[in-house]
């Protein structure tokens, strides 16, 4: 199957000034980041707050241009933000946010926020039509009078849901489209994404923090650390037998219902895109990390199983150590 | 039987006539680790914040909060002043907004110490820093001079439980601590309170959503659904086998980890607005084994077995057939 999505290294900086009059630091929330995503198929990207997973997605939609590489959508470089080629093209590719209710307008009825995507991309509208893609989220045609306020989390998320569909996209960007729900209804939304592609066949590009949704959404997963992919493949391979050290720990630390032995916990806080470790950037907090992890950045590569893995431990390259002690620690603080 | 730390009885509470707990029992024994779990709206913070004479004065609130003995509804300030913090602290799930941004963290802990302990100065700024270094801050001397923006959120968290600690408290309700914190530090902080759990012997109360955090974490759990008390068992119970059908359908809505991937068995609809709740079962409308009789009266808590409880006309495992008797051909 051709790929509909293709990242190449991508690479993004900002500035950001501590202080007043403080020099300004280079942050870099994205260090390399290639993905391939194929048509009806789901990619989950998974990481802890700031490691880049939200900058992916903005990237490949074109909200935000790279500072390195580039994205093809359907074999086509995307083209430049704000030209009307890429609004075009932005009616193939839609966003669904975290929260539904900063997503919407407060002021505009269901039915006109859902009807707008048409409307900006000049097509015809019927109330009928309205009606049918209200219905194909599994609202009633009759919430199109309604307003955000009115309707509960779940209902609110099918909306906007309903509003990104408009446009008959091939690819959707969820950004952490579960997250502000409960837990009931985060089931009702996972299964109406997988109902949703099975019929359209739309790609999926599926942010989340949650490893159990993840594996229930995606075909492959990708796992994310301050700003670059540390490992990849089959979500079960991945979830069930983590290669890199960092996923072990993000694996281990799922809460379990029916666990209660040990888990890895791993020390130290996430890092700050501002100060990143020389190196491996998970070096600081790894527990097999060894001398040569804080010299050389290890490369995103196979192995003999396909598995996508960068960690020079995990590739048998150098043995596993017990750690390195964290002298950065208080040179960032 | 013992008497419990805090005991709760008949416990209700409204806003501007609206129900958000409609009578809750509970009970915390000394030590004990006990969970309320539910979703948004389900009165599982708001049972604490009565209890703790938190709730803003147009809160309603009637039923009966003791600690050991002593009755907390309506209790004059002086008296809550001395229980708040000092026999009951409580944490919150943003800790950013719970700390005071403009003022060092070891001032901070140390307004606890005089407030609690009447620990001033030197001895303050010791105690504080030993408060530190129990939850695992690093370098715990020279943070005392951070201000909250400096710190990360897992290290503001145990922040808040350093002041929580301070008054050496006998029970500590966490509301939602993990909530805001990434995966790996939510296994951190989770690890803290075990931790200080064996160490002093405290009760904890853990309010949350997740309950995986809640399986791991305590001892007795309280499933919430519309203000009530729904199910109450031990935790390894809850999990193997839950009693209520609302219980049973949020374990059954968790994605799993292994198996094939097949569509969740999602609980339908939502939860009922308090403006519109059924005058019988409140889960009623969204269960699998509603019956008639189930939306006469709410269900009292009964026991199904020694120590498990549930609000069910029809408790039971999940594949029992449903009690309405179903339009087969005679």
């Amino acid at each position: 199957m051709s790929a509909l999505l293709k990242a190449e290294g991508l690479v993004r900086r900002y500035e950001m000034r501590r202080g007043w009059f403080g020099r300004p630091v280079e942050v870099r929330a994205l260090d390399g980041v290639s993905l391939t995503l194929e048509h009806g198929r789901t990619l989950g990207l998974v990481g802890e707050s700031g490691c880049g997973k939200s900058t992916t997605g903005r990237l490949v939609l074109g909200l935000e241009t790279p500072d390195e590489g580039r994205v093809t959508f359907e074999e086509q470089p995307l083209p430049a933000p704000g030209t009307a080629e890429w609004r075009r093209l932005r009616s193939r590719m839609q966003m669904v946010y975290q929260d539904p209710l900063g997503a919407m307008d407060r002021r505009l009825s269901i039915g006109a926020q859902v009807a707008e995507p048409w409307k900006i991309h000049g097509r015809q509208t019927s109330p009928e039509q309205v009606a049918a893609l209200l219905r194909s989220v599994g609202l009633r045609p009759d919430h199109a009078a309604h307003y955000p306020h009115e309707l509960s989390g779940g209902q609110r998320q099918r909306a906007v849901l309903a509003r990104a569909l408009a446009t008959d996209p091939a690819l959707l960007v969820c950004d952490e489209p579960i997250s502000a729900l409960d837990v009931s209804i985060q089931a009702q939304v996972m299964n109406l994404l997988s109902e949703i592609q099975a019929e359209r066949g739309v790609a999926l590009l599926f942010i989340s923090h949650d490893l159990r949704a993840v594996r229930q959404m995606s075909h492959r997963v990708a796992v994310m650390y301050l700003g670059r992919i540390v490992e990849e493949g089959e979500p079960d391979a991945v979830l069930h037998d983590p290669a890199h050290p960092y996923a072990r720990a993000l694996v281990s630390a799922i809460p379990h219902p029916q666990r209660r032995g040990r888990r890895i916990v791993l020390q130290g806080d996430p890092p700050n895109p501002a100060a990143r470790p020389a190196g491996c950037a998970f070096h600081p907090r790894c527990p097999v990390a060894s001398a040569r992890c804080a010299a050389e950045i290890p490369v995103l590569k196979p192995r003999a199983d396909g598995r996508l893995v960068a960690c020079h431990v995990a590739h048998g390259e150098i043995p596993a150590g017990s750690g390195l002690p964290a002298p950065t620690l208080a040179k960032a603080a | 039987m013992v008497e419990p730390l805090v005991a709760i009885r008949g416990l209700s509470v409204s806003f501007d006539g609206l129900p958000a707990l409609r009578g809750v029992d509970l009970t915390v024994g000394r030590g004990e680790a006990v969970a309320l779990v539910g979703e948004s709206g389900c009165g599982k913070s708001v049972t604490w914040l009565a209890a703790l004479g938190l709730l803003p004065a147009k809160a309603r609130v009637s039923g009966s909060v003791t600690l050991e003995g002593t009755e907390l509804i309506g209790a004059p300030p002086a008296v809550l002043d001395r229980v708040r913090g000092g026999r009951i602290a409580m944490i919150f799930q943003d800790p950013a907004s719970s700390l005071n941004p403009v003022h060092r963290i070891g001032r901070q802990i140390a307004e606890a110490l005089r407030l609690h302990r009447g620990l001033d100065g030197r001895a303050a700024r010791e105690e504080a820093r030993r408060l530190l270094d129990q939850v695992g801050m690093p370098d715990a001397r020279r943070r005392l001079d951070a201000f909250p923006h400096e710190l990360s959120g897992g290290q503001n968290q145990r922040v808040m439980i350093a002041m929580a600690l301070a008054g050496r408290p006998e029970m500590l309700v966490a509301d939602e601590p993990t909530t805001a914190l990434d995966v790996t530090i939510q296994a951190q902080i989770l690890e803290l309170l075990a931790e200080i759990r064996r160490d002093t012997g405290m009760a904890l109360v853990l309010v949350s959503h997740d309950l995986g955090v809640v399986a791991e974490t305590c001892e007795r759990v309280c499933v919430m659904y519309a203000g009530r008390i729904v199910e109450e068992t031990a935790a390894d119970k809850l999990f193997t086998g839950p009693a209520h059908p609302y219980a049973q359908g949020l374990l059954a809505a968790l994605p799993p980890m292994t198996g094939p991937r097949r569509p969740l068995a999602a609980i339908p609809g939502g939860v009922p607005e308090p403006w519109a709740m059924p005058r019988g079962c409140a889960f009623a409308p969204r269960c699998p084994r509603r019956a008639e009789a189930c939306e006469a009266a709410p269900p009292p808590l009964a026991e199904v077995a020694p120590a498990h409880r549930a609000a069910c006309l029809y408790p039971g495992a999940a594949a029992v057939v449903s009690p309405v008797p179903a339009m087969v051909p005679a």
